[in-house]
């Protein structure tokens, strides 16, 4: 009765810090609802403390108790609402179905809203010497030119790199090649990777 | 800061290439490099070095440091001295993790000055975790770290930061204790502001 | 004369060149303060539509260029260095903004007065929108439905600050003299910052020494 179902709810929000949960809704009704008990009690006492001035503690309690859960309640929407904004800069403004499940309707609106205000925002970078806009969520990692070894395991031919080399891929021959152009031959088994 | 980032502040650091091609100056933003001729040594960044040595289109000069036995007396500086010495750069670590990595070829005795380095590395690694600890013992919120390269001190984070800001409240909270010995507590859930973004 | 003119023109590009260097090693500084300094900083907005300019001027030229030519994946990939740099600055900058969005407005209201803010308008905007839509959530969702006066949204209990205590590693770019360590106790320690330098100390006391460039946080 006194904000135990909210530490429950809290632990929910916290158990996994990369994924999101489904919203609990159902958790959240019983919450409300138990505020609004303690509230009435209240209510009813905090009129007849000032003849018993024993019910003065259960009142504090009480309200105690209320106070604990609105904190709580708004800690696990903006616990949510955290990772909900990394879905934005990691998926983009299109949620993956199975994603969009978890939220709930108001916290899918919300990031909606949020989604449109940092639209916005970048749009308006270099605005003034007529640029289009940068999107942030692409750039965050430092660039980097990764090559890697391989080993040609067949006779292939040429390959045209996308800066205009050819290199001549023979049975045995070993080669440094840009990490994304070799990911399909490496798939297909043409090259090997060799650490 | 990630390691990464660490090491991308240190690819701005100016290395000298050997060329096997020719090209005019390029007009960069971070600078003017060039002109290019084949053959002849010049300075270019060490991103740029980097990518120009995996397009197989240069030879690395290793920097001056970068030799056995300047590495050894440095070697034997560290273990010496109870201090940090100074190291050659600001970023040795970033510049030998790239140039032993993808042009070992082009530096002589390419082994044993990996060895050497991974040495001094750890000594002074080690030396960090005295320090830091020393701190800490001493309850105090200060302290002097010249000489200690951008690397070392990213590897200190967030452990030696952190502790000193859980030291500091703790302090505080100490302190707030002898001076309310009495204060019943009513307010259930302060406020604690302690945030520092990753 | 003509070598005169030659001279002025080249010295004038120069300068010109000089000023683009310039500003990214600026600019690459106040990324690194704004990573590591636990509060907002002033913005650079300045340097950054300068960088953005270089880019999109270094851009046209590239398309100039065949797409296998050499000095365009060189400059393709100084480019993205830059993108880099200015993209994390900006959006440390927005997570702060985030994170401390109530106090952050609360002075930035102050300091617009005074023509001394630290967001540009855009980012004052995005913070103002921010709080808003953060506020009507909680609204919806759960305060409208909780019991007679409990409905507030406290602005001062959600308010999340920066601590200014934390402690952060800095380098002095000069020699300062006098920094003030206050101690729990009351004893003040007072120390000198030589130039070149390092120390880890709490960020409160040199908070200024960053903004006016005077420290380099590492």
């Amino acid at each position: 009765m006194f904000a135990e179902k909210v530490i429950e709810l809290l632990k929910e929000a916290e158990r996994n810090p990369v994924t999101i949960d489904p919203f609990n809704d159902d958790k959240i009704r019983q919450i409300l609802e138990e505020m609004q008990t303690l509230f009435r009690m209240n209510m009813n006492d905090a009129n007849a403390t000032t003849e018993n001035k024993s019910l003065w503690t259960t009142v504090q309690v009480r309200h105690s108790a209320l106070e604990r859960n609105k904190r709580c309640l708004l800690a696990y929407l903006y616990s949510r609402m955290a990772k909900i904004k990394t879905l934005r800069w990691e998926f983009g403004a299109i949620l993956p179905a199975d994603v969009r499940e978890l939220l709930s309707d108001d916290e899918y609106e919300w990031f909606t809203k949020y989604s449109m205000n940092l639209a916005s925002y970048m749009r308006s970078l270099g605005q003034d010497i007529g640029y289009n806009g940068i999107d942030l969520t692409e750039n965050l990692k430092p660039p980097k030119s990764l090559y890697i070894e391989v080993l040609c395991m067949a006779d292939y031919g040429k390959l045209e790199l996308e800066d205009g080399d050819v290199i001549l891929l023979k049975k045995n021959s070993r080669h440094f090649l840009p990490t994304s152009e070799c990911q399909t031959l490496i798939r297909q088994g043409i090259l090997k990777q060799i650490s | 800061m990630d390691p990464y980032e660490v090491e991308f502040i240190g690819e701005n650091r100016i290395i000298s290439v050997i060329p096997n091609f020719s090209y005019d100056k390029i007009y960069l933003i971070c600078g003017e490099f060039g002109p290019f001729r084949a053959g002849l040594p010049i300075n270019v960044p060490l991103w740029l070095a980097m990518m120009l040595k995996q397009k197989q289109k240069c030879r690395i000069v290793p920097p001056d440091w970068m030799e056995l036995d300047t590495l050894e007396n440095i070697k034997e500086e560290e273990k010496r001295s109870r201090f940090f010495t100074k190291m050659p750069n600001e970023h040795y670590m970033v510049e030998a993790k790239l140039i032993l990595g993808a042009a070992s070829e082009d530096v002589p005795n390419a082994a044993e000055i990996k060895t050497i380095i991974k040495d001094i590395w750890d000594i002074r690694m080690s030396k960090l975790r005295t320090s830091m600890d020393a701190l800490m013992k001493s309850g105090g919120g200060y302290g002097r770290l010249d000489h200690l390269t951008m690397m070392e001190i990213n590897s200190a984070k967030p452990l030696l930061p952190s502790a000193m800001d859980y030291l500091l409240q703790i302090q505080k909270k100490a302190q707030q204790r002898v001076q309310q010995p009495s204060a019943l507590n009513t307010s259930t859930f302060s406020q604690s502001g302690s945030s520092q973004n990753t | 004369m003509d070598l005169t003119d030659d001279n002025i023109a080249l010295s004038e590009d120069e300068e010109e060149e000089i000023t683009a260097e310039v500003v990214l090693k600026t600019l690459q500084s106040a990324w690194q303060n704004e990573r590591l300094a636990p509060e907002i900083l002033p913005h650079r907005n300045d340097m950054v539509e300068c960088m953005l300019g270089q880019i999109q001027h270094m851009e046209r030229n590239i398309n100039k260029l065949p797409k296998t030519d050499l000095r365009a994946t060189i400059h393709k990939m100084e480019l993205s260095r830059i993108k880099f740099i200015i993209c994390n600055y900006l959006k440390t900058r927005l997570s702060k903004i985030e994170k401390y969005c109530i106090p952050i407005l609360n002075e930035e209201r102050q300091r617009v007065e005074s023509g001394t803010n630290f967001l540009t308008p855009m980012e004052y905007k995005y913070a103002q929108e921010y709080l808003l839509n953060m506020e009507n959530h909680m609204k919806t969702v759960v305060l409208d439905k909780m019991p007679g006066n409990m409905q507030m949204f406290e602005s001062n209990k959600m308010a999340e600050h920066p601590n200014m205590q934390s402690h952060v590693f800095l380098k002095a770019n000069e020699t300062i003299n006098g920094v003030v360590l206050e101690d729990l106790a009351g004893e003040d320690e007072e120390i000198d910052l030589e130039e070149g330098s390092q120390h880890i100390l709490q960020y409160k006391p040199i908070a200024d020494l960053v903004k006016n460039g005077k420290v380099q946080l590492i």
